[in-house]
């Protein structure tokens, strides 16, 4: 029965998470803003639910599922590839450098909240 | 984005919602069962290792040459980059991954992971933009040939 878990949490954080990117299309930066909060928000989520969810079914739910399924490792490195191809060394060293210190640091503070 | 004020609006939601839904339950699950299946006794997280640089190889593959190749439509590609490797990937685990290392004080392995997750990860979808770039050219010069 976990599968469910996992898996109906990943649609509903996977659903959030295209909802998100539909608003990239708006902004008109040139940075991949929204995937870059949407992994640290997920990381700093995680934290949360790693510290206070106890039960093992709602934390694969929460934690594996709609974590895992919000954040996105695949998206992140397209977008550094692109960036990489585009010639744009210092924003892609900029995206790699804010989404893992900043990703990291919001587990940890997650955790502790 | 999540307040609908019509009906048409809200059917088009609800099916976006189905489309996601089919791609990251089998995606999640997918992931799931690697860290099942691949779980080891010093704790280094090979599933979640699996996972996020085969995703990260895949997805610039689809994205540039298997959408053009078999003319998939966007709702196929919805399910399948967005629903399916969006969720198979994960960024999430990876940083309790990471702490967990820390934590339990696996320096090497702490710093083998890290490695090669933000390095391997970039490095494979700099290759999967290769390989649908040289698949494309294949096909474009068996065309040309014909």
């Amino acid at each position: 029965m976990t599968f469910l878990l996992v898996g109906f949490g990943a649609s509903i954080g996977a659903f959030f998470r295209n909802e998100l990117t539909a608003l990239s299309q708006k902004i008109k930066w040139d940075f991949p803003v929204i995937t870059l909060l949407i992994n640290i928000f997920g990381a700093l989520l995680l934290g949360i639910f790693t510290a206070h969810v106890h039960a093992g079914g709602l934390l694969l739910f929460l934690g594996t599922g709609f974590c895992g399924g919000f954040t996105t490792y695949g998206t992140l490195n397209m977008e550094l590839s692109q960036l990489w191809f585009q010639r744009r060394f210092f924003r892609c060293f900029l995206y790699f450098a804010l989404t893992y210190i900043i990703g990291i640091l919001g587990f940890i503070i997650g955790i502790h909240l | 984005m999540l307040f609908y004020n019509n009906w048409g609006e809200k059917m088009q939601k609800i099916k976006t919602f189905l489309i996601i839904f089919i791609g990251a339950f089998i995606g999640s699950n997918l992931r799931y069962g690697e860290s099942l299946l691949l779980k080891s006794s010093n704790g280094f997280p090979y599933g979640t290792l699996v996972a996020n640089l085969s995703g990260a190889l895949v997805l610039p593959f689809l994205i540039h040459y298997l959408q053009d190749r078999y003319h998939l439509s966007s709702k196929i590609i919805l399910a399948l980059s967005t629903g399916l490797l969006g969720s198979y990937t994960t960024f999430s685990t990876f940083t309790a991954d990471t702490y967990r290392l820390y934590q339990s004080g696996s320096w090497m392995m702490l710093i083998i992971y890290l490695t090669i997750t933000i390095i391997g990860g970039f490095i494979c979808a700099l290759l999967g933009n290769y390989w649908a770039a040289t698949r494309a050219f294949i096909d474009y010069a068996g065309r040309r040939n014909n």
